[in-house]
């Protein structure tokens, strides 16, 4: 059965047709890397998978859930969701223990304790146990990239999301980041990246799919995708970013 | 009668007047902190009748001045259900109402100065919108806030002044009784002057020592 299963979904803002009619399909353990030109509406098809943005027709369902209906039951379903975001979006009032110990402890899922223990757990995980005590706004993006997917880490997700994780990075911190996210796409993590590292893509995604004015144009594994492709928007996309 | 005689004769009743200045404003803000907070996320929310009942509030007690708003509360309201109403009461419904709609419009300014991906980060963990509100936006919010909520406190220590008008014996209201019998009014509106001052000198030396306090982690060892 698919991890993350999308039927027909739709989205306008206003009278802006951004995702027109999107089929997409993920099964467990898989990587999935979305390319596409901005405004494609790549980003915007990410956070429908969580309900950041509502749905305007079509269903999204992940583990099963419908994530468009239900809305009572949002809450619980994000749970199993983690996002990582362009801006990394940490908590600056938080120690980098307390952002990511702070969801699973409000949620009462976690003892304090536990939480914590799980937070260094994750540090270590992301090569920055030295900096458990440190604010985010003594951290370089990267590390605060990194931050952040620990949090994201710390609710246990069967699925994580990526927006563009390494656009808002200095050159020299992108690899760091990736490094984490390869790690984990090598242990087995459901994964949907939202990206413009095509190496990144070619390396590690199990397939890649080209968005283009709110269509999948075309998606395949990354040999096919990247050495053969098929449509001309693709090769001409392709040709504009390698 | 030289101003530190006038000091001496009438000290018990200026301290009086001033703990009663001093109440009013406590008990009315933290009414209107109460209030301020409550239309402050009215406002923010997403239904629009909430933002329409929050923006009437705040209109009304923007559009009209503070005194009108006192004689509205002490004297029209009690003639219209054929009440009396205590001048205590009167006032600090008078004036948590109106600091009340002050502070909403600063705690809506507070919420809407944090960034999206904040809420957004909060929410795609699972949290409920008003937990998030209430551990991640909130106390950033707050904090930007801090120099808007000690002006408004310095305010509304200030307006309690304008009671004096509906009879509350506060500082000024003392005064006035002080020079009805004395009839030195340059002296003792010093003094009241004075008073005020020092008090409101006194709050701002505490809330700048707040302000300083509410800075965390910035950027004193970036190693980026």
């Amino acid at each position: 059965m698919g991890k993350v299963k999308i039927t027909n979904l739709k989205k306008n803002f206003g009278e802006l047709e951004v995702l027109k009619d999107i089929n997409l399909e993920v099964t467990e353990r898989e990587v999935i890397c979305i390319i596409g030109a901005s405004g494609s509406g790549k980003s915007t098809l990410l956070r429908c998978i969580n309900a950041l943005e509502e749905a305007s027709s079509g269903k999204v369902e992940v583990d099963g859930n419908d994530i468009t209906g239900a809305h009572a039951e949002i809450n619980k379903y994000r749970q199993n969701i983690g996002m990582v975001f362009q801006q990394f979006n940490l908590f600056p009032h938080m120690t980098v223990l307390q952002n990511i110990s702070f969801a699973p402890v409000s949620l009462k899922l976690k003892t304090k304790k536990e939480a914590e223990e799980k937070a260094l757990q994750l540090l270590r995980r992301v090569d920055l146990e030295e900096k458990a005590n440190a604010y985010p706004d003594q951290l370089s993006g990267g590390q605060q990239q990194r931050v952040a997917i620990a949090r994201a880490l710390a609710m246990d997700p069967d699925v994580m999301l990526f927006d563009e994780p390494t656009s808002a990075l200095d050159p020299e911190m992108v690899g760091e980041v990736l490094n984490v996210m390869k790690k984990l796409a090598k242990e087995g993590m459901t994964m949907i990246v939202v990206t413009h590292e095509m190496g990144f893509a070619r390396e590690v995604a199990d397939r890649v799919i080209f968005i283009h004015e709110g269509y999948i144009l075309e998606e395949g594994p990354p040999s096919e995708f990247f050495g053969n492709p098929k449509n001309e928007r693709t090769i001409s996309f392709l040709n504009m970013v390698l | 009668m030289s101003i530190p005689e006038l000091i001496v004769q009438n000290w018990p009743r200026l301290l009086a007047g001033l703990s009663m200045t001093v109440q009013l404003t406590i008990i009315s803000l933290i009414i209107a902190g109460v209030l301020g907070l409550i239309f402050g996320l009215l406002s923010v929310s997403k239904k629009k009748t909430m933002r329409a009942i929050a923006l009437v509030y705040v209109d009304v007690v923007r559009g009209t001045p503070l005194i009108v708003q006192a004689f509205f509360i002490y004297f029209g309201i009690p003639a219209a259900l054929g009440i009396r109403l205590d001048a205590n009461l009167a006032g600090i419904i008078t004036l948590s109402l109106n600091a009340g709609g002050y502070l909403a419009e600063i705690f809506r300014g507070g919420i809407e100065s944090i960034s999206k991906g904040q809420m957004e980060a909060a929410r795609s963990l699972g949290l409920p919108y008003g937990l998030a509100m209430r551990k991640v936006i909130l106390p950033q919010a707050i904090r930007t806030m801090t120099p808007a909520l000690i002006n408004q406190c310095i305010i509304t220590l200030k307006d309690t002044s304008i009671l004096s008008i509906i009879g509350i014996q506060e500082l000024t209201q003392t005064g006035r009784l002080i020079i009805a019998n004395n009839y030195q009014s340059f002296e003792v509106w010093t003094i009241v002057a004075m008073m005020y001052f020092v008090i409101i000198m006194i709050l701002s030396k505490i809330s700048k020592r707040i302000e300083r306090r509410m800075s965390y982690g910035k950027s004193e060892n970036n190693e980026s």
